[in-house]
């Protein structure tokens, strides 16, 4: 049997599914519900017995012919892009929509490529001004942002 | 009947509806037209705009979005060869050659009255099947919604898989173990949530649809390094020449409509199929039923080889709408979306909606037709600068849609944990979807979820916990036969392949 990416992810999704087979079995019930024909336990544990009977089939049975190999592809950018979704995750809250999300386009325009700073402005502030405006103003969503807060643009 | 029909054209009609229409229209034009964005991502981004709007008007631009989705990857498919959607892959056989050889006006007319004819035809169709079907549904019982479901999921897994039929079925599997996290229905008890607080009201279905599709999308054309940014030259207005029809033209097309937007319906109303399978069957049938002479003009821009496609996506995407509004179980992995949407806003599709909601069951029916015209009175002149969206580059474009994905996710719960979850939900989906595992089958494995659940638990607790539902009931029985057969075909497909 040769390795191949696709027995790796089947080999890593049997694993899932034996651990949520477990998991579903420490599933807490109420004491009446115990020896009950169905309760909050089955269903999950029908689904773990597809899922390892699928996933073992593929670990068994698959060749690997479309596996594309790995190495061609953009890792870093993918994962810089990751970390900037994440960053911007973080900050949201923090610093507010409008200021955060400003941030997180600049960066990820800059950090694609784009070096104008006229595309990086329009394609940012009004952008998001925009959005902000229409959730905001036209729509009743309300957006906390400390920063407009700060600025009095919004009470 | 006609009382709803009337309720249906009333909303659908006025002036706010329209507008709904129009903006559905134009936004999953361009959303469609960019290769790699399809319908799903289309309307997974607007799925937080329709947070004010009432049922109504957000399904009546979610299905605005979603052909007109279709009709903006038609045109990137004729314009450059890059389908915007699978579902119009087969257009490009004959559009492209067509916009080659400077008939790309003419392509792209073609393209819109077919996709008009086809929609119209289809709508008329859906007017009359969906509640007749809603009718016979009504005798369902739990173990029949149960075996449909289950013949949901078996078929998108053998119709989304190109081939990979195991890997489809791991993940309806994995979608349907997603959909257990959070509190169980009936009993109330909490699973899966491991203490995260977060998780306690299992996973957002937005948020996993916009980082399945939207999100991991966008990764996808760093990560394959992909150029999707064009020329604006390559679309300009006098690259385009002329888009009138001759007689002999719309002669020539005017059977093959009749055909494939039977044919298109049809397929649609399957559960599991849609655009894509209908509008491959389509060009395939109507390059069979050809002279030898017109057979050898397919593929180098036959007009019969671009309406077929093009009439058969669109009736096929009205043709979803049938199990997803009469039924609530979406035919194909866009009205699953769509589903998952109108469950977001308290709206249980289904035999009674029809009853209990005229209002949305007709207005989404009314509105597929107004969504018709508005592609060809307001799209089909407007294409020349419409296509102008072809030439956003990537590196716009991409941090574009990460933003619109965090945002419409941030927008639902204004919780950070949301935004974390969902990039790594992402990154994960690009992994497997590398290794060609299909995203569809997750996404309709997590909706119907619960609903299997659900219906599993009412079948069981009547049959004392006896499967014997599963051949005492006739529909039940017949639903069941279906999905051996489902898995017998893949079988023999698979011991087919390793043969060759």
């Amino acid at each position: 049997m040769t390795i191949n990416y696709t027995r790796i992810s089947a080999l890593i999704f049997l694993l899932f599914f034996l651990v949520y087979s477990y998991l579903a079995g420490e599933i807490q019930v109420f004491a009446f519900d115990e020896h009950a024909d169905f309760n909050a336990r089955t269903f999950p544990k029908f689904i773990s017995y597809l899922g390892i009977a699928v996933s073992f089939l593929t670990l068994v049975l698959s060749r690997g012919e479309d596996d594309e190999p790995f190495d061609q592809f953009e890792w870093l950018k993918v994962f810089v892009l990751f970390v900037l979704v994440f960053t911007y995750g973080i900050i949201i809250k923090s610093v507010g929509f409008f200021l955060s999300t400003n941030l997180f386009l600049l960066i990820s325009y800059y950090y694609l490529g784009v070096r104008s700073y006229k595309v990086l402005l329009l394609c940012s502030f009004p952008v998001v001004a925009g959005l902000q405006f229409m959730l905001h103003g036209l729509l009743d969503v309300y957006i906390r942002d400390p920063f407009l807060q700060f600025l009095g643009v919004i009470s | 009947m006609i009382e709803g029909i009337m309720i249906g054209v009333n909303t659908a009609f006025s002036g706010y509806n329209i507008i709904m229409v129009m903006m559905g229209c134009f936004a999953g034009t361009i959303i469609g037209m960019l290769p790699g964005l399809g319908p799903m991502s289309a309307i997974a981004l607007m799925i937080p705009i329709t947070y004010g709007f009432d049922p109504a008007s957000a399904m009546i631009l979610m299905a605005g979005v979603y052909y007109g989705a279709i009709f903006g990857g038609s045109t990137s498919s004729i314009l450059i060869n890059a389908p915007g959607v699978a579902g119009t892959v087969s257009s490009s056989f004959d559009g492209y050659p067509m916009a080659k050889n400077g008939q790309a006006g003419k392509a792209l007319a073609i393209a819109a009255y077919a996709s008009f004819s086809g929609g119209t035809i289809a709508a008329l169709f859906l007017l009359v099947a969906a509640p007749q079907l809603a009718k016979v549904s009504l005798s369902f019982q739990s173990a029949d919604y149960f075996a449909l479901m289950c013949v949901g999921l078996l078929s998108i897994a053998a119709f989304a898989s190109k081939g990979q039929f195991l890997k489809a079925m791991i993940m309806t599997a994995f979608g349907l173990a997603l959909a257990t996290v959070g509190q169980d229905s009936l009993s109330d008890i909490t699973r899966f949530h491991f203490g995260n607080i977060n998780l306690m009201d299992g996973i957002s279905f937005v948020l996993l649809v916009m980082a399945t599709f939207a999100m991991s999308e966008a990764f996808m054309i760093i990560f394959k390094k992909m150029d999707i940014s064009f020329k604006a030259s390559d679309v300009s207005k006098e690259k385009l020449g002329s888009i009138k029809l001759s007689k002999d033209e719309v002669k020539e097309m005017v059977p093959v409509v009749g055909r494939t937007s039977v044919l298109g319906f049809l397929v649609g109303v399957l559960p599991g199929a849609g655009a894509t399978i209908a509008s491959f069957l389509a060009w395939g049938f109507e390059r069979s039923i050809a002279s030898a002479k017109e057979k050898l003009k397919f593929g180098k821009g036959s007009i019969k080889g671009l309406t077929a496609p093009e009439t058969a996506n669109n009736a096929a995407c009205t043709g979803s709408f049938v199990p997803l509004l009469t039924l609530g179980i979406p035919g194909s992995g866009t009205t699953a979306v769509m589903l998952g949407a109108l469950l977001s806003f308290g709206v249980q599709p289904g035999p009674r909606l029809y009853v209990e909601q005229p209002e949305i069951f007709w207005s989404i029916i009314i509105s597929m037709y107004i969504g018709n015209v508005v592609l060809l009175v307001l799209n089909l002149p407007l294409i020349p600068y419409i296509a102008r969206i072809l030439a956003i580059p990537k590196n716009i474009l991409v941090p574009l849609v990460l933003f619109f994905s965090v945002t419409g996710v941030y927008l639902i719960s204004f919780n950070s944990f949301d935004i974390y979850f969902m990039a790594i939900v992402a990154l994960i989906s690009l992994v497997l979807r590398i290794l060609n595992y299909p995203m569809p089958p997750l996404i309709l494995g997590f909706i119907l979820g619960g609903m299997i659940e659900k219906n599993l638990r009412r079948a069981l607790l009547i049959n004392d916990g006896s499967f014997s539902f599963m051949w005492e009931r006739p529909i039940s029985l017949t639903l069941f036969i279906i999905m051996i057969i489902i898995v017998l075909l893949q079988i023999y497909q698979g011991l087919q392949k390793k043969q060759n």
